[in-house]
């Protein structure tokens, strides 16, 4: 067997089936025992994890598939496996596989919402993949909807806590407009790039380039939480723990990311693209640390530093130098795994102690050795401090900085080495506040879910370090997939005394002076979410103010409705109106239409005039009955046929109706008579234009012959209405009957809720 | 009073029932060839349903089984195809010797529209329960509807 026999679509198709077929029956499992349930969930990530590493492994020769829907709009789902796509599934699935191990020893008991949990786990496992694997850009935004909705669900867990609810709907409203802006920039950028499919994507040179750009920033600025659409992701830690590590810090957050480098290389012409992803970037970077080191719950810390590290990446990215790029792809490989370690080291001290506060842990180095070496280990990775995987990352970023030339030297090497102190700080300040002295903590008994979980992710870090050659493996080509001249460049266990080098012991040695002596201060007051609160209070205003214009559209006024129909029916046929050709109206084909035609009118008449109830519905009988007389005089049996028995219908049914009424119309008023009566007009009149304009220009000869033979050749019948009814157009059949099974269902629904009330 | 009370069309729309329904069913059967077929046939079969509500006789109520039958029917109708490798509600025609009869040639067209009867029908009843008939030949307002919207 050779790789080659791996990198098979059935194989990637088979892995996404599994995820979605697991999906059920891990809430199956889920209700019997929470562990059973997370296990079955954790099978699809865990096969495709080692798909991955195989293919990886092997470099086997990337691929792309796709289930075409729509053929001609590209719109259907469509997967490719190169190197970029390749680190991500790692990553999405191996610490997806980490978290639900974790889960099993972070949630405790059986509780009722297990099973939502764990299927809502695995479906966004399988949304993520999906995501990083998509090639189309309907694909990458199917999945990125459907991440930002297993997010909600998976933020709100604890639905009973308003607060909670609060946070999962803000960040769904904000990820959610994110989408949106994300859908019409890739629009954009599909029309100019005149493809689909990102893997094809050439640099866009239309002049519409910097909206395409600033529609995907948008999308790109929500999902990875950049200043200011930051607010809802230290909401979502509301979230449990392993929602946390693995949305939060590994993943979801780095769809964003993922986007921006893999759209970049269409946007290299397009200014707008680098400055305001620098802007958002930097931003984010120097924001999240600082508020980072003024939070006392240390989620909330590892939080802020997400959006601080996600900030470098984004200004990395933006950069777009091979080296920069280069040095984002390192970073994001290795903050997915450090961070995820210090989520769940974090996530597990809350079980264990019951509390996060910085202020009140202390002595967890005795209580809690493993949890603290591997705290120890990923805090100094993301530090940069060698010898880690986060060193010879933040190195290449280092490198990255100094290389650049002019403006963009200045304001980006500083903001780098800047935010890269301040994440110093930020590490010294958590590791000692939550590991180092304080008053001693009383500790629960480790759970073998946890610690094995934690264990791995925190060996990631030395092993990555130790192994840098595989990870030059993976991270490497996975740049060059974004920018080739990125081949020159490698993560180095030591990179020797460069200036970079000696650049990075300044930091580390700043940081840690900062974050140790200076701004270790944990008695001020943790900052207030300002800015969660005015999307909060600004969603609640919405909905306050909402009522009024529904209010004011849907006012319920049959007539209304009806004459707004009308005038917008009657609207729409104005410009078709000099389409009529006068010689193309005859008075009649035989005088019968014209008896017939007499007799409709006189009949609907009639029914405006009279005023009984049960002689209106029988003058509608008398048009309808008209109506199916003139298409048989004009030959078409089937329509009259179908016409006849559906007026019958009618005509028996309102007088059903009618017992409810009084026998005669109330009078009305003339002003509202004449109304009425200018409505009619009007529809009369538009339904003559449009008619006449329709008649006046036939679009080819009908197909009668080519139908007739069809008929009897493919559908075995004489009657070609009949045929086309049920064979040739027999989609149609099918889109119309369900929607009249629904219309009934509705109709069902609604009387019983009448019954309901009546009886309440 | 719209009938509840009146045996002659009680039993003038009892005695017209069968006959109704054998002019929907030879509707149903004769829209292969010549005017009918499966939604003039349902047309009919409601319009004997609806006229047993106003008489005020027994009357089908299984708008439900209807409704989600039918929709079943044709769902499954335009699928079967695709499990042959054929496109979506491709049409299976076949013929078969029946005693009397003679050759009866039929196709897949024929559950597809017996499904589209019954949603027909289904939709009727539906509209029937939904406008309250049941209790209409009970109870009549007895003063006049002021009710009526913006008049």
């Amino acid at each position: 067997m050779t790789v080659d026999s791996f990198a098979e679509p059935w194989i990637l198709w088979t892995l996404l089936v599994l995820h979605v077929v697991a999906i059920p029956l891990s809430a199956l499992g889920a209700r019997r025992d929470h562990r059973l349930g997370l296990g079955i969930a954790a099978i699809p990530p865990l096969l495709t994890t080692i798909w991955t590493v195989i293919l990886l492994a092997g470099s086997a020769e990337p691929f792309t598939t796709e289930l075409l829907w729509v053929e001609g709009l590209d719109v259907g789902f469509s997967f490719r496996t190169d190197s970029i796509a390749l680190l991500m599934t790692l990553l999405v699935s191996g610490i997806g596989t980490l978290v639900l191990t974790y889960a099993t020893g972070y949630f405790s008991s059986s509780s009722a919402q297990m099973p939502r949990m764990t299927a809502s786990l695995l479906a966004f496992s399988t949304s993520m993949l999906g995501l990083v694997l998509a090639d189309s850009i309907w694909t990458v935004f199917i999945f990125w909807e459907f991440t930002s909705i297993t997010s909600f669900v998976l933020v709100g867990h604890k639905d009973v806590d308003a607060s909670v609810r609060d946070a999962a709907r803000r960040a769904l409203m904000i990820t959610g407009a994110g989408g949106l802006s994300l859908l019409g920039g890739l629009v954009i950028l599909g029309s100019e790039a005149g493809t689909t499919s990102l893997s094809e994507l050439e640099p866009i040179t239309g002049g519409r380039g910097w909206i395409a750009a600033l529609l995907i920033l948008g999308g790109v600025a929500t999902k990875s939480a950049q200043v200011p659409f930051h607010v809802w992701l230290p909401g979502a830690m509301k979230a449990p723990t392993p929602v946390s590590a693995y949305l939060h810090s590994a993943t979801m957050v780095k769809a964003g990311v993922l986007l921006l480098a893999i759209t970049g290389p269409a946007f290299v012409d397009v200014a707008t693209w680098k400055w305001v992803g620098l802007a958002l970037g930097i931003t984010s970077m120097l924001w999240g640390g600082i508020t980072s080191l003024r939070h006392r719950d240390a989620k909330l810390i590892l939080a802020w530093g997400t959006i601080s590290q996600l900030g470098l990446l984004v200004t990395l990215l933006s950069v777009g130098t091979a080296k920069a790029t280069f040095a984002a792809i390192s970073i994001l490989f290795a903050h997915a795994i450090f961070k995820a370690a210090l989520f769940a080291v974090v996530g597990e001290i809350d079980i264990r102690t019951g509390t996060r506060d910085i202020r009140e842990l202390g002595g967890l180095h005795r209580t809690m050795p493993i949890a603290t070496a591997v705290a120890v280990v990923s805090g100094l990775s993301m530090a940069g401090v060698p010898p880690l995987l986060g060193f010879a990352a933040k190195e290449a970023a280092v490198e990255a900085a100094l290389k650049l030339s002019g403006i963009d030297a200045l304001i980006v090497s500083t903001s780098i080495i800047g935010g890269s102190v301040i994440t110093v700080a930020y590490t010294t300040r958590f590791l000692l506040g939550t590991f180092g002295a304080g008053p001693d903590t009383s500790v629960a008994p480790r759970r073998p879910g946890m610690t094995i979980a934690t264990t791995i992710l925190g060996l990631g870090s030395i092993v990555g370090y130790i192994a840098m050659g595989a990870v030059n493996n993976i991270v490497r080509p996975a740049a060059i997939e974004i920018d080739k001249k990125a081949e020159v460049y490698l993560l180095y266990r030591w990179p020797g005394l460069t200036t970079g080098f000696m650049v990075s012991l300044g930091i580390v040695a700043a940081g840690v002076v900062v974050g140790a002596f200076i701004l270790n201060r944990v008695d001020q007051p943790a900052p207030e979410a300002r800015g969660a609160d005015m999307v909060d209070s600004g969603l609640d205003r919405f909905l306050a103010w909402a009522p009024q214009p529904i209010a004011a559209i849907q006012h319920g006024s049959l007539p209304v409705y009806l004459a707004t129909m009308v005038l917008v029916a009657l609207t729409a046929t104005i410009p078709f109106a000099s389409d009529i050709d006068v010689d193309t109206l005859v008075l009649w084909d035989s005088p019968f239409q014209g008896a017939l035609a007499l007799a409709i009118v006189v009949a609907a008449l009639a029914g405006a005039f009279v005023s009984s109830r049960l002689g209106a519905a029988l003058t509608l009988g008398a048009v309808g009955l008209g109506v199916s007389g003139i298409f048989v005089v004009h030959g078409a049996p089937d329509l009259a046929l179908t016409q006849l028995v559906v007026e019958t219908v009618i005509v028996v049914g309102f007088v059903l109706g009618l017992g409810h009424l009084a026998r005669s119309f109330p009078a009305a008023h003339a002003t509202w008579k004449s109304v009425r009566m200018a409505v009619s007009t009007i529809l009369g009149v538009g339904v003559a234009l449009a008619l006449a304009a329709s008649g006046s220009n036939p679009s080819g000869t009908p197909p009668i012959e080519e139908l007739a033979e069809a008929a009897v050749d493919e559908g075995g019948g004489a009657n070609i209405v009949n045929v086309i009814l049920t064979d040739l157009r027999a989609l149609d059949t099918l889109g119309e009957v369900v929607v009249l099974a629904v219309v009934a269902i509705g109709i069902l629904a609604l009387a019983n809720t009448r019954e309901t009330e009546a009886n309440a | 009073m719209i009938g509840g009370s009146s045996p002659v069309l009680q039993l003038g729309v009892r005695t017209a029932t069968p006959l109704a329904i054998l002019v929907g069913v030879y509707l149903f059967f004769a829209g292969h060839n010549a005017p009918g077929g499966g939604f003039a046939a349902g047309l009919v079969f409601g319009a004997v349903v609806t006229l047993r509500a106003i008489a005020g006789i027994q009357r089908p109520t299984h708008a439900m089984t209807l409704l989600s039958g039918g929709t079943l029917m044709v769902i499954v109708v335009a699928a079967i195809p695709l499990f042959f490798g054929e496109p979506l509600l491709d049409q299976a025609v076949g013929s078969i010797e029946v005693p009397l009869l003679g050759k009866v040639k039929s196709g897949s067209a024929l559950p597809f529209d017996l499904g589209v009867s019954a949603i027909v029908v289904g939709l009727i009843i539906a509209l029937l329960d939904g406008l309250g008939v049941g209790d209409i030949t009970a109870k009549r307002p007895q003063s006049p509807d002021s009710s009526e919207v913006a008049s």
